[in-house]
């Protein structure tokens, strides 16, 4: 089982880098086309093996200085590289005793085998997934095709009139929970963009990210916030899950100021609750409360699929996902 | 497609390979250095089959893994755990236990536990867990696996006891 032919390309600087992206990718083209970038090659090599990503190069960004390291900031935050490695961070202890959302977040993806290759950046890139297109393409040749092999149909929601495959990462709900920012470059400059901004909900598009631009940094503002992240999944290890919270809030015990609640893994985007963190910030986190910000939720999920399980199933275990984080952070001190 | 000439140490012995841009680590230890010890599996990373162990003792997946990505980098397969004909302890604790089926999971299995144990010299069950999550055998269960990877400890503690060597 060979990879698409491509040529790979080893940029040594940033500036390298974005100078190659730009030229490579200035005659236009579909994204993906012309070139992918590769840093762990967990979720790249195996879009490709799978024939989704066809580029004509890769660009690895293993080699390039500038996206390796972690800046720690006056106040307590940090600047990290997007090709910082999910188990050296994972094994940082400013992470852990700082942000312990983002350390559950890491610690959740994947197997060890994973996160000793694949990167922050990967992470937060990562492609989005589902049951069809998580299949060989001999396999899905026996059917009809969808968005992602071009073809205007999606075997989750037939009727729909785009793409639902699943943002199945986990560190963009801990990460838009902390509130962390985004740093994006090219060759025509920098901007910074919050992750909350970062998603679309359109499985094909799911990033604000052009051709040419590479994301270069998470930063994760300081926080004396309460923070978790937890994730249900079929089997502990390797699985994708089939829902996933991270929560951040302050104040203490059922006292909750400046609350955060986001669902990852229903929808190509995660999902910022809205309702329930307007219900527990004024009623705090009492147990009736709680179930009253539960049944907020419902107009926040959107089109639920029936990706891997019915989609009853997969709003049931949003609402327990809610619940289990709420009472869980009103322990924390 | 063009070829291009890379060096790479594998168990020790470095050499210089022409590959393609398409072929991954697990090829050029395979195809290249007739090094069939580990196998290749799911080949999207799935099944940890082809996992071997990188410089630092840690666990990767060598089928996702671009060979020229790893261009005068050094790895360590199955086949370079033994040393003067003596196996591995961990290679020893999964013969005394009988941690093998089929084995045609054995080698991943094997060197996903010895990166645990270079991570976690007394590894807790949670560890354990943890750490051999990447890896699947398909054909009887974990159990034996475990006791293995437990006893692991102890078996290096004799060695060292035996040789002198304190390894």
């Amino acid at each position: 089982m060979l990879l698409p032919e491509h040529t790979l390309l080893k940029p040594v600087s940033l500036d390298q880098c974005l100078i190659m992206l730009r030229d490579l990718t200035a005659g236009g083209g579909e994204r993906l086309e012309k070139a992918q970038l590769i840093a762990g090659g967990t979720d790249v090599i195996f879009n490709m093996r799978l024939k989704f990503f066809q580029p004509e190069h890769l660009v690895s960004v293993r080699r390039v200085p500038e996206l390796q390291r972690i800046e720690e900031l006056d106040d307590g935050g940090l600047r990290i590289g997007a090709a910082c490695r999910l188990v050296d961070l994972a094994d940082d202890p400013r992470i852990q005793s700082r942000f312990p959302a983002f350390k559950q977040a890491l610690d959740a993806v994947a197997s060890a085998q994973v996160r000793n290759m694949g990167t922050l950046g990967g992470n937060v890139c990562l492609e989005t997934r589902c049951w069809f297109t998580n299949n060989s393409e001999e396999w899905r040749q026996g059917r009809q095709g969808c968005f992602k092999t071009d073809c205007e149909h999606c075997h989750v929601i037939p009727s729909s009139t785009h793409c639902h495959a699943i943002n199945n990462a986990d560190t963009p709900p801990a990460l838009m929970a902390l509130d962390a920012m985004l740093t994006v470059q090219s060759a025509r400059g920098s901007r910074e963009v919050p992750i909350a901004e970062f998603y679309r909900p359109d499985g094909m598009d799911h990033m604000d990210l052009q051709p040419d631009e590479l994301l270069t940094h998470i930063t994760v503002p300081a926080t004396r916030d309460r923070n978790l992240f937890m994730k249900y999944t079929p089997r502990k290890g390797m699985d994708f899950s089939l829902g996933a919270i991270a929560v951040r809030c302050g104040g203490q015990g059922e006292r909750a100021e400046n609350i955060r609640i986001v669902l990852g893994s229903i929808s190509s985007a995660p999902i910022v609750l809205v309702e329930p963190a307007r219900v527990i910030e004024a009623d705090g986190l009492g147990d009736a409360s709680i179930e009253q910000a539960i049944e907020q939720m419902r107009d926040e999920l959107g089109e639920v699929t029936n990706l891997y399980g019915r989609a009853t199933y997969k709003k049931q275990i949003a609402k327990t996902l809610v619940r289990r984080a709420l009472v869980k952070i009103r322990e924390r001190v | 497609m063009a070829k291009h000439i890379m060096s790479l140490t594998v168990n020790g012995d470095t050499r210089e390979f022409a590959v393609d841009d398409r072929d991954t680590l697990l090829d050029v230890i395979r195809n290249q250095m007739a090094l069939t010890g580990t196998k290749s599996g799911c080949n999207t990373g799935s099944c940890g089959i082809c996992t071997i162990n990188n410089a630092a003792g840690e666990a990767v997946l060598s089928c996702l893994t671009p060979a020229l990505e790893w261009d005068g980098e050094s790895v360590t397969t199955i086949e370079g755990l033994e040393a003067d004909g003596q196996l591995d302890a961990i290679q020893q604790a999964f013969v005394e236990f009988g941690a093998v089926q089929c084995g045609f999971c054995t080698p991943g299995v094997i060197m996903s536990a010895k990166a645990l144990l270079n991570k976690y010299p007394q590894p807790t069950e949670a560890q354990i867990n943890e750490g051999m999550a990447g890896v699947l055998c398909r054909c009887t269960g974990h159990i034996k696996v475990k006791e293995a990877i437990r006893n692991d400890f102890r078996l290096r503690i004799n060695k060292g006891a035996e040789s002198g060597s304190g390894r």
